[in-house]
């Protein structure tokens, strides 16, 4: 999208010049060139702050369709918000290299593509927040998948990054570790799953993961991509001691 | 998205047409006009930026408490911010909101960030409706915090509640200054919110008897089973958190020298900002039509409409108008709900795209319902596929179309029980048969996308 906009900045610039070259002789005094310099300035200030606009917006998009095609395992559409060389880790699963291995993932480790009746698998992408680095062509998220599935519950955070490919917006390492999964009857309280690992089911990973952590009901705090929005700090690591019942004693 | 290249063709045919006979203003005015615009985009531009800084103030909240960042999170208020918690009274200040969030939350004013084994504290920080004020140094928001909360093996917990936050800019930086926090109910995983039974939250909870509150509150407010509705900080049905720029009629005709290509730079690039307002004016009108639905407020929800705006929801039909639509939404239940009734439609995961001429948008939303009727309560689940108009600088929903997922009793879940969907009601009928026969969960199938992949820029073909 940003390439058709500079596409049509440029061919709107080439018009306006051709105009102005049709037209040249016959306009009044010009204003300086300071007034002319300043109001350049002005504009293209403003420039970049607008398209950061569009560029949060644009990102979100990406991650919030993600979540709609993996409710219906809509793989091929899913593989596609990839980069050729996109990584991809989720739970303990270890890492998944390509956009090949993306696809495969979903299509052999969780089913092949469509909706399957009586089997609901949504992934329900909330709290999405985005940050476009200093680059201008790279993005990273903090996102929640809450999972509503015929096995129960599932409570994920995402940290991705994104990367601009000619205007458009692609996941290039989706990682998401786990909170929460439980399943429907008790919730919570009892009969969580505290990760998935490399061999829990095929195919296997290209990489081991790139963290080792027990999810509910122990503690793992994945690290926070962005300052606080407040005071500008990076949060630290947790306590060592959290999620040991010696916590706060 | 692909035909954003094409935005800009009618204003440069336009320009082409009038060629530059219609210079007739003077250089040293169009100078001062276009720097009179430049200033009022450069507000346009801080105002659409404090929306999305604001969004990610409340998203940092619920990520550092899920973790037990409890000082992280107050750091997110003013130095003298004001915390409302529900009935148990008012905190001020930031150490007194930390202390306040690492209570309720389980964690520990004496160690660094974290929560202890077996502590659930996931605040999940949805629908916000973001209204910033004309001046642009103070802002509103409402938020719906939807909670998992517990202690493994001993409770399992959701959590509903409404925010009405106070937002200030200080030196240039965004802050909480003071936080609403409604609790509607901490109902147990068990049996869920329908077996609550009246006064649950009336009483100060554990947390306030320890740790007293510097204030107490206003007044007091019955939580759920009863249906009390959290003041709003906007109203009407036209409220500044919807407005945005009226669409483009025509583009303006711009002389052929250097400050004309400046002015047609500038109108490019201030029809870009008016659509990038124009989405965040979408997701807060949708975020705002969810609130009403929460608490049947059927009358200020149909009012959202335009005038020949469209409501289908499942397979009820079509209703056209806003008198029409507010019949359709009665299928809920009575204005107002009755005590015991919850309706929280829960608005998120949205996919909005304004078209070029900032005229019309559409948007796909995910919608998880959390209900309870006659003591009973129920889980739904849908997808919006929605459009807007953009009615001189208000936006309105033209077609509200809800595609129900599943819907099923909450204690089997909707896997065991699932509920199909009413047909088209006798005693308040639809205008129009359902413009998609489809039945719901068991059954699944791929809701339709407004929108083309947003990498390959290809319409989906179903997998």
């Amino acid at each position: 999208m940003a390439t058709n906009k500079i596409a049509s900045t440029v061919l709107a610039r080439g018009l306006v010049l051709l105009l102005g070259l049709a037209g040249a002789g016959g306009a009044a005094a010009a204003p300086s060139a300071a007034d002319i310099a300043a109001v350049e300035k002005e504009l293209s200030a403003l420039a970049p702050r607008i398209e950061r606009l569009e560029d949060l917006h644009e990102v979100e998009i990406v991650q919030h369709a993600y979540g709609y095609y993996v409710d219906k395992a809509q793989w091929k559409s899913l593989a596609d918000l990839f980069a050729d060389d996109a990584t991809l880790e989720i739970g303990g699963k270890g890492v998944f290299l390509g956009k090949q291995r993306v696809y495969q993932y979903m299509n052999e480790g969780m089913g092949a593509p469509g909706p399957r009746d009586g089997l609901l698998i949504d992934h329900q992408q909330f709290q999405c927040l985005p940050t476009i680095l200093e680059d201008g062509v790279t993005a990273r998220a903090r996102c929640i998948a809450f999972v509503m599935s015929s096995g129960g519950w599932g409570h994920v955070y995402y940290e991705n990054v994104y990367r601009k490919y000619d205007g458009k917006w692609k996941v290039q390492t989706l990682h998401g570790p786990f909170n929460m999964y439980s399943g429907y009857r008790q919730g919570w309280v009892d009969n969580v799953t505290v990760n998935t690992y490399p061999e829990k089911f095929a195919p296997w990973p290209d990489l081991p993961p790139t963290v080792v952590y027990l999810t509910y009901p122990s503690y793992y705090a994945e690290p926070f991509h962005y300052a606080n929005p407040v005071t500008g700090k990076v949060a630290p690591p947790p306590s060592p001691r959290a999620g040991g019942e010696a916590f706060g004693r | 998205m692909q035909f954003a290249s094409i935005r800009l063709l009618p204003a440069l045919c336009l320009a082409l047409a009038a060629g530059i006979a219609g210079a007739a203003q003077s250089d040293d005015a169009r100078l001062a006009a276009l720097k009179k615009r430049l200033a009022a985009m450069a507000e346009q531009t801080a105002q659409v930026e404090a929306v999305t800084q604001l969004q990610r103030i409340g998203r940092s909240f619920g990520y550092y408490v899920d973790k037990g960042y409890f000082g992280e999170a107050a750091d997110l208020f003013a130095d003298n911010a004001t915390f409302r918690w529900g009935n148990d009274g008012i905190y001020r200040g930031k150490s007194r909101i930390r202390e306040l969030l690492t209570r309720h939350g389980g964690g520990s004013m004496k160690e660094g960030p974290g929560l202890p084994f077996g502590r659930l504290n996931l605040r999940m920080q949805l629908q916000p409706v973001i209204t910033v004020a004309a001046d642009g140094k103070s802002a509103q928001g409402r938020w719906r915090e939807w909670g998992l909360l517990g202690q493994y093996k001993k409770a399992a917990i959701w959590g509903d509640a409404i925010i009405e936050d106070r937002y200030l800019l200080e030196g240039g930086v965004w802050k909480i200054a003071a936080r609403d926090y409604y609790v509607n109910f901490e109902a147990p995983y068990q049996g869920g919110w329908a077996v609550l039974k009246p006064g649950t939250f009336t009483a100060q909870s554990a947390v306030a008897k320890e740790f007293a509150p510097d204030s107490p509150v206003p007044s007091a407010y019955p939580a759920f089973p009863a249906v009390y509705v959290p003041p709003y900080h906007f109203a009407g049905s036209t409220p500044a958190a919807i407005q945005g720029r009226p669409p483009v009629q025509s583009s303006p005709k711009r002389a052929d020298d250097a400050l004309g290509r400046l002015e047609a730079e500038a109108d490019a690039r201030e029809l870009q900002l008016a659509r990038a307002q124009s989405l965040r004016a979408v997701e807060n009108l949708h975020g705002i039509y969810g609130y009403y639905v929460d608490k049947g407020q059927w009358k200020q929800a149909a009012a959202l409409f335009s005038r020949n705006g469209t409501y289908e929801f499942g397979q009820s039909g079509v209703y056209v108008g806003p008198a029409s639509i507010e019949r359709g939404l009665s299928l809920m239940g009575p204005a107002g709900l009755q005590e015991g009734q919850l309706n929280n439609f829960v608005m998120v995961q949205p996919i909005i795209h304004v078209d070029a001429q900032n005229r019309t948008a559409r948007a796909r939303w995910r919608n998880d319902v959390l209900q309870s009727r006659a003591g009973q309560g129920r889980w739904g689940g849908g997808i919006y596929e929605n459009e807007y108009v953009n009615e001189n600088g208000t936006w309105k929903i033209s077609k509200l179309h809800y595609h129900v997922t599943f819907w099923g009793e909450y204690e089997q879940g909707w896997g065991a029980k699932p509920i199909p969907m009413d047909p088209p009601s006798t005693t308040l009928p639809p205008d129009r048969p359902p413009t998609l026969v489809y039945q719901s969960f068991p059954k699944l199938q791929v809701v339709p996308f407004h929108f083309d992949h947003p990498v390959t820029g290809k319409p989906h073909e179903v997998q």
